[in-house]
């Protein structure tokens, strides 16, 4: 295959590549432009004059770095239970057997298809009893308990030999000991799964967080950037500066980590 | 909680139940519960405040004559059969970025950036870009002497407004999954078929997509499971004050949550919701059906 | 801010329905033991007014040293999900800005406290405030909240546009056939200019226009609309002839730009809205010297709806005397005065608005409290949010010149009949 020739297959992508980037340098583009030069039409190209104006109004309107801490707090917090209760879950519907457990893990996978918005009062109506309404475990609790990570988790585990279980077994391993020192290591690449999708659906969450923060303490930064759009309506220079500021810090975290995400999220498609 | 030797390979039913404890308290507190009880709302009218009264059918009744709730079905349905189309792009791609060995990251970097930038955002920026008078899309296609239209604004084009951007959003993902099952194919059997001397697109119809059909069935899946829930788009990208296109764009759990969240009509709006679950689950099961006919298992 | 209002960020009215036993049960408690500190929060929407807010917190507090008020500022779009999901939860403010639109639902389920009582006893003047706002606290025949400001509307005008046209200003011998003629002239598409904004608007445009053709949208009783009758015809035919003379944008360009954004990028000359504006326009320093305020054109006669934020009170606070006497406090001359100082409202209070004149004296302001004297309390009958949020829906038609406006108006009014009979 190495003999064929690769530019205009080169060729294709670079066009695709620039389609999906265009977005992201007319929004970078937009940031510096003052607000009556974004509404021109025809619209230019580059700023005419260098305004960092936009920044500055969304800086001192949005808390950003408190906002920023809740979003990465309840991130945690979420991912790490989230990954505790499905591996443990996962573990048993694949690999130790208990009356029911069919109809159980139907349930779990029922759970799936519903529309999330279908939970939200139930789920409100929990946290407050439990007294956790404007705290940053309320952002992170129902999304520890998704039904997702037990499914994944679940096949991770059904697809490993039992050989080494067998005879971690005959050892005289307890089952946690060897779901700990012999399952859990093999499932690393479905454990990153599950923490990459996660926390990519902790960070981007808007609805719960401004259900479960009525006093708009402990919110996090879709928030704040929903809010934004809210009060400067079409001031498009800021609006786009608030969305360039807050997507930033994960994109940061992605291009660092960028090999953890494909194999995570690749993991996750090739066992369905 | 003992395993002795002798029954080393049935372990306890007592351990399988104490990892699944923390899971199962979870899914009946947390959705099971509160499922039942959207259910159960479904059939009663719930005022604003004070006591819920059974309606029996009434709900669903209404809900069946009622235009608006079809025709957010309808915008929904449309808008998953388009976000559908972005799958067979996502495979040719995958496909192409798979011939490539040099730049191989740099492409699949580029093409997941709107995965992990905030729906929020994007959607602001989207917004933007399809302003009628001053957007970035009239702006290009004038370039081409195409005319411009309100894509948020006007009804006919707001479906597939979302539609592009739902593709955009979600090539990323596809791409990872699709790439992963392109690598299990054996380079054999691409070598062979070029010593029988067939092409590229040749091979890429009678090899790449069908042995890589598990990976588009689990795409599809995911696809039309989220495409028929789409809510955030219309949620950010429709919100100002006067957009009278929002009338007709809603889609299925847009209108769920006006119904349930904004207009104090929350039995109703648990009638739309169950209907919702029922279509997934048949759109579901429709698939499973099908992929029998297409989806090949090597 | 407060038109941004979007549906979609306001969660879950009825989450108050699955939870609301117990938080709501009225003013059980008690008057805390003299001398024992005491919190209270105060919710408002504006980041404009907070300055005012806190400073009229500080000086209860200077009258009230064993009290404490907490001023929060919530964004405008999450300002009533979060009222309502913290009233659901107990957790709600225990004083808190109220509208007009949403009062009913609030009074009805019994989350707000009554003050009736409290009225009589700290001996307050109801007829201090606009008639027409006090009333739309009332429920019931008690009273819920107390005004805190108030608007009418007028119209907004660009001078710049208008004598780049040749036009004169608008004053208040204006009727419709000046404001149609007016818009026409001013109306430039070369410059991308327009004579005027005209949405489907409702506070700010054609509920003025019905009124003032002799309607009345609602009718007496509240359970039927009159929507199709011919004087609200000819109020919703003043809209639809400008779209038609094309001399506003189009309904999808005020989709896409809001009709406000468009007036201060300077590109619709007039526009019909509230006192609210005011400061927004006056710190805007391209709109310098440029805009100015009319009355709205008479037709048959002169009419405006006006509504105002009241400052209502949480019925599960856990402090309701000392939340009592703050509302009668934010309901005073005092907290009035501060307002108009700070120049952000127009203050319910009678005799305080002179210093909020003052404050931006380049607008001829004066407009919106003359107005006071022909206004009309925005309407609201049964589940108004459900059938203001059709209007687009059913008048867009008209407003697009599809469909005769007789036509599109019968059918909004047989849907708003449909909302009303579910009462």
């Amino acid at each position: 295959m190495g003999e064929r020739r690769t530019w205009p297959i080169h060729l294709l992508l670079i066009v695709a590549s620039v389609i999906m980037v265009v977005p992201f340098a007319w929004q970078i583009l937009t940031v510096f432009k003052t607000t009556p030069e974004v509404a021109r039409i025809p619209p230019t190209v580059l700023p005419e004059e260098f305004s960092l104006h936009a920044f500055e109004t969304f800086f001192s309107t949005v808390p950003f770095w408190s906002m920023f801490a809740v979003s990465t707090g309840s991130l945690v917090l979420r991912v790490v239970g989230q990954v505790a209760v499905a591996a443990l879950a996962g573990y048993a519907f694949a690999r130790l057997p208990f009356p029911g457990r069919n109809v159980l893990f139907g349930l779990f996978v029922a759970m799936l298809m519903v529309p999330s918005q279908l939970f939200l009062i139930g789920q409100y109506g929990l946290i407050r009893d439990f007294g956790l309404l404007d705290t940053l475990p309320a952002l992170a609790i129902p999304g520890m308990f998704s039904a997702f990570g037990t499914f994944l988790m679940r096949q991770a585990f059904l697809n490993m030999p039992a050989d080494f279980e067998e005879a971690a077994r005959l050892d005289g391993a307890n089952p946690f000991q060897v779901f700990w020192y012999v399952m859990l290591p093999m499932a690393k690449p479905t454990l990153a799964a599950l923490t990459v999708l996660t926390g990519l659906y902790s960070w981007n969450d808007l609805l719960w967080p401004l259900i479960v923060s009525p006093s708009g303490e402990n919110r996090p930064l879709p928030v704040g950037l929903a809010g934004l759009q809210g009060q400067f309506g079409t001031d498009y220079p800021t609006l786009m500066a608030g969305a360039l500021v807050c997507s930033i810090p994960l994109v940061l975290v992605f291009l660092l980590l960028q090999r953890q995400f494909f194999r995570g999220i690749a993991s996750s498609g090739l066992k369905g | 909680m003992t395993s002795s030797a002798k029954s080393a390979n049935r372990p306890g039913v007592g351990w399988a139940l104490l990892f699944v404890a923390p899971a199962t308290v979870g899914l009946v507190a947390l959705y099971l519960w509160p499922f039942l009880s959207t259910f159960v709302k479904s059939f009663q009218d719930v005022p604003a405040f004070g006591p819920a009264t059974y309606t029996g059918l009434d709900n669903y009744a209404e809900l069946a004559g009622d235009g608006e709730v079809w025709q957010a079905f309808g915008n929904s349905a449309l808008y998953t059969v388009l976000v559908l189309l972005g799958i067979p792009l996502a495979v040719v791609l995958a496909a192409l970025i798979e011939q490539v060995s040099r730049g191989r990251s740099v492409y699949r970097v580029l093409f997941f950036l709107p995965v992990v930038t905030l729906p929020v955002a994007v959607g602001m920026v989207w917004r933007f870009i399809y302003n009628g008078d001053f957007g970035l899309l009239n702006y290009v296609l004038s370039w081409f002497g195409v005319d411009g239209h309100y894509w948020v604004a006007d009804p006919r084009f707001t479906i597939y407004a979302f539609a592009a951007v739902g593709v955009w959003m979600g090539l990323g993902i596809n791409l990872i999954i699709l790439g992963a099952g392109l690598q299990a194919i054996p380079k054999a059997v691409y070598e062979a078929s070029a010593l029988d001397g067939a092409g590229r697109v040749r091979q890429f119809f009678h090899i790449t997509v069908p042995l890589l059909s598990p990976s588009i069935f689990f795409v599809t899946i995911l696809t039309v499971i989220a495409a028929l829930q789409m809510f955030d788009l219309i949620f950010i990208m429709l919100r100002s004050v006067n957009n009278t296109a929002l009338a007709d764009s809603k889609t299925i759990v847009y209108l769920f949550y006006e119904k349930a969240f904004v207009q104090f009509q929350q039995g109703y709006g648990a009638a739309i919701a169950i209907v919702l679950l029922i279509v997934i689950m048949i759109a579901t099961a429709l698939q499973f059906r099908l992929q029998r006919s297409w989806v090949f298992y090597g | 801010m407060r038109h941004t209002w979007t549906a979609a960020l306001a969660v879950a009215a009825t989450l108050l329905t699955a939870c609301s036993s117990g938080s709501t049960g009225g003013s059980t408690g008690e008057a805390a033991p003299a001398g024992e500190k005491v919190t209270l929060t105060y919710a408002n929407w504006s980041e404009d007014q907070a300055p005012a807010m806190e400073q009229i917190a500080t000086e209860f507090q200077k009258e009230n040293p064993n009290i404490t008020v907490k001023v929060q500022t919530l964004p405008w779009p999450e300002y009533w999900s979060t009222l309502q999901v913290g009233a659901a939860g107990g957790t709600a403010p225990d004083a808190f800005w109220m509208l007009a639109d949403h009062f009913r639902e609030y009074a009805k389920g019994g989350a707000l406290i009554d003050l009736s009582d409290t009225v009589k006893t700290a001996g307050i003047d109801m007829t201090a405030y606009p008639k027409a706002v006090s009333d739309s606290y009332t429920y019931e025949g008690k009273i819920f909240a107390l005004p805190k400001d108030f608007d009418t509307n007028g119209i907004w005008y660009n001078k710049a546009l208008f004598d780049a046209a040749g036009v004169t200003y608008p004053d208040d011998t204006w009727g419709w056939q000046q404001v149609q003629d007016a818009a026409k002239k001013l109306t430039d598409p070369a410059k991308g200019v327009w004579g005027i904004a005209a949405p489907i608007d409702a506070q700010g445009g054609y509920y003025n226009t019905i009124l003032q053709a002799g309607g009345g949208i609602i009718k007496p009783g509240g359970t039927a609309s009159d929507f199709a009758g011919p004087e609200a015809v000819a109020g919703l035919k003043f809209w639809t002839d400008l779209q038609k003379a094309g001399v506003s944008p189009t309904l999808k360009q005020l989709s896409d730009t809001e009709a406000v954004s468009m007036f201060e990028s300077q590109k619709v000359a007039m526009y019909f809205s509230g006192a609210y504006w005011a400061l927004r326009f006056h710190k805007n320093a391209d709109l310098k010297g440029k805009v100015d305020v009319a009355p709205l054109p008479q037709g048959v006669k002169r009419a405006t709806v006006t509504s105002g934020i009241g400052n209502a009170g949480y019925a599960g606070s856990k402090h309701p005397e000392e939340l009592k006497k703050f509302l009668v406090f934010l309901g005073g001359a005092k907290a009035a005065e501060i307002q108009a100082a700070t120049g952000t409202v127009l203050p319910a209070y009678k005799g305080t608005q002179q210093p909020w004149l003052d404050s931006m004296p380049e607008f001829k302001l004066q407009v919106f409290i003359d107005a006071i004297d022909y206004s009309v309390p925005l309407p609201v009958a049964g589940n108004t949010a459900e059938w203001q949020g059709l209007a687009a829906q059913y008048l867009a038609p008209a407003w697009d010149g599809v469909k005769p406006v007789e036509e599109a108006a019968k059918e909004y009014q047989a849907a708003v009949d449909e909302v009303l009979a579910k009462q």
